[in-house]
């Protein structure tokens, strides 16, 4: 039985439907090329409800978090997020999260769609011996995300808050467009954006939903905006070097060798895979997750063979064709020693070889494209 | 002629893997029909065939989109003794023009009066294309 979101009404109508995660969820509406232009061009906005919203509440929050994830919780400043990473009691990583410290309110966890019921799971299990509250709403609230050089442009128009002094990973409780929301600046692109979730929002009851998404679209109407799939979702984060769970992390890969250590603050007091990744960090990190750049024609694909001089030495986690660099990009596991920029592989796409270049994150130049582009 | 929103106009032959072959002049073009590059959306890129000889239903390479590959097929056999280069850097003509400036290959036929018997026609296609979207 296929899930839906709040707004597959509007999926149904205008998109071209796919199945992820379980989710009835638009693959893409005018094409994936299309849509990928829209959000690194001018603004896009995507339906990111089937993601798993959890509120953390009680006196040991604070302490409980710090316990289960590996970035700084109790660094966090009120009406800030962070990027962070469960893992398991082997240091494998059990899914990448956004934590939201929100002023006055619970804290808000946000996880992987594909991982909702094993987040929840997980993060009941170990709450034991602390006082907190665990209430997982991800039917009950919706959320969007608005992407691109023009979101900020967009979503001024729809809410009170300063956005000029509203920051990369700041985040509120605030009214966008008459409804209840959390407002944050965060995304999956690579580019300036907004992430927004809507309160009393239900799968049965998604007016507040539609009505957001439908205001959104007609803010960013003069912006050329246009409402993006998943397909669109899944170049976007390739090109800017953002791994997806499931595919390029996973209960197998630890943070060190998917180079995700910038989240893991050994630092800050015993963790849940704390060891264990200490353990493997004393022992050298053995393979990496790279990003591979096609030398000329060509798609790497997931699962195509990387190989080294003829020889098999990983696998493409993610591959993609990404239509600003007009270049086949994937990214994969390789041992330590192949893992540095500019040294050449090659891939095996349908029975040819083609040659890649290892390349740093993301894959397009930062002065051109992303958050940090010179205007 | 059409089948639904796909065109299946005259004067072609048609696989049942969505290629197209016209015959010109002893020579055969070949291509890939509207229902396979609307099944694939924005092309993005396309695997151009070595020259050279092939046999009927021979792989000869893949047109892609971000999300879908498709290889096709040689419809005929013969020798290939030309490809649209054009394809390397506007792989997008596919979708624009199908059965136009779209065309993948020229292929010298060697048993074009059998094969064309194993092809259909455009009604034939068109037919074969209904009985497939009902399914």
């Amino acid at each position: 039985m296929a899930l839906k979101t709040q707004l597959f009404q509007y999926h149904e109508k205008h998109g071209h439907m796919f199945e992820f995660a379980g989710f009835q969820m638009p693959l893409w509406y005018e094409g994936i090329v299309t849509e990928c232009l829209a959000v690194r061009n001018g603004v896009g906005v995507f339906d990111i409800s089937h993601m798993g919203r959890i509120f953390i509440s009680g006196p040991d929050a604070e302490k409980f978090l710090d316990h289960l994830t590996t970035n700084n919780v109790a660094a966090l400043k009120p009406n800030h997020a962070q990027y962070t990473l469960i893992c398991n009691n082997e240091g494998g990583i059990k899914d990448d999260l956004v934590v939201f410290k929100l002023e006055g309110r619970p804290y808000l966890v946000v996880c992987n769609a594909g991982n909702r019921a094993k987040d929840l799971a997980w993060i009941s299990d170990n709450t034991r011996n602390y006082d907190v509250k665990i209430h997982e709403t991800s039917n009950e609230v919706a959320m969007i995300s608005i992407q691109g050089p023009k979101a900020a442009s967009t979503v001024q128009k729809l809410t009170e808050v300063v956005l000029s002094s509203f920051t990369r990973f700041d985040c509120r409780f605030i009214k966008v467009g008459g409804q209840e929301c959390v407002l944050s600046r965060t995304g999956y692109t690579g580019e300036d954006g907004f992430e927004v979730c809507i309160m009393n929002s239900s799968i049965d009851e998604p007016r507040q939903a539609l009505s957001l998404w439908n205001d959104v679209l007609k803010a960013g109407g003069e912006f050329g905006i246009k409402p993006c799939g998943l397909g669109p979702r899944d170049v976007l984060r390739l090109e800017a070097g953002m791994s997806l769970y499931g595919r390029d992390i996973t209960e197998s890969a630890d943070p060190l060798e998917a180079r995700l250590d910038f989240v893991v603050k050994f630092e800050k007091g015993d963790f849940i895979g704390k060891e264990p990744m200490l353990r493997k960090r004393d022992q050298g990190v053995k393979r990496k997750r790279v990003g591979l750049k096609v030398v000329g024609k060509g798609i790497p694909r997931a699962d195509c063979r990387i190989l080294k001089d003829g020889k098999s030495v990983g696998t493409v986690t993610s591959g993609t064709f990404s239509p600003i660099l007009n270049a086949g990009i994937a990214m994969g596991y390789v041992p330590s020693e192949y893992s540095n920029v500019g040294e050449r592989l090659s891939i095996e796409v349908h029975g040819k070889s083609l040659e890649a270049e290892v390349t740093g994150f993301p894959f397009y130049d930062p002065k051109l494209y992303g958050f940090k582009r010179v205007q | 002629m059409k089948a639904q929103e796909y065109d299946t106009p005259d004067g072609f032959y048609y696989t049942k893997d969505h290629e197209w072959v016209k015959v010109e002049k002893g020579i055969c073009r070949i291509g890939i029909t509207d229902y396979a590059q609307k099944s694939l959306h924005e092309v993005v890129f396309v695997d151009l065939p070595k020259l050279g000889r092939v046999s009927r239903t021979d792989s000869l390479g893949t047109v892609e989109s971000v999300k879908a590959v498709s290889d096709y097929f040689a419809p005929v056999s013969g020798e290939i003794v030309e490809v649209n280069k054009t394809l390397e850097n506007k792989p997008d003509l596919i979708n624009k023009s199908p059965y136009g400036d779209g065309w993948i290959a020229i292929i010298r036929p060697t048993s074009l009066d059998s094969e064309l018997t194993e092809l259909m026609d455009s009604k034939k296609y068109s037919e074969f294309l209904r009985s497939l979207i009902e399914k």
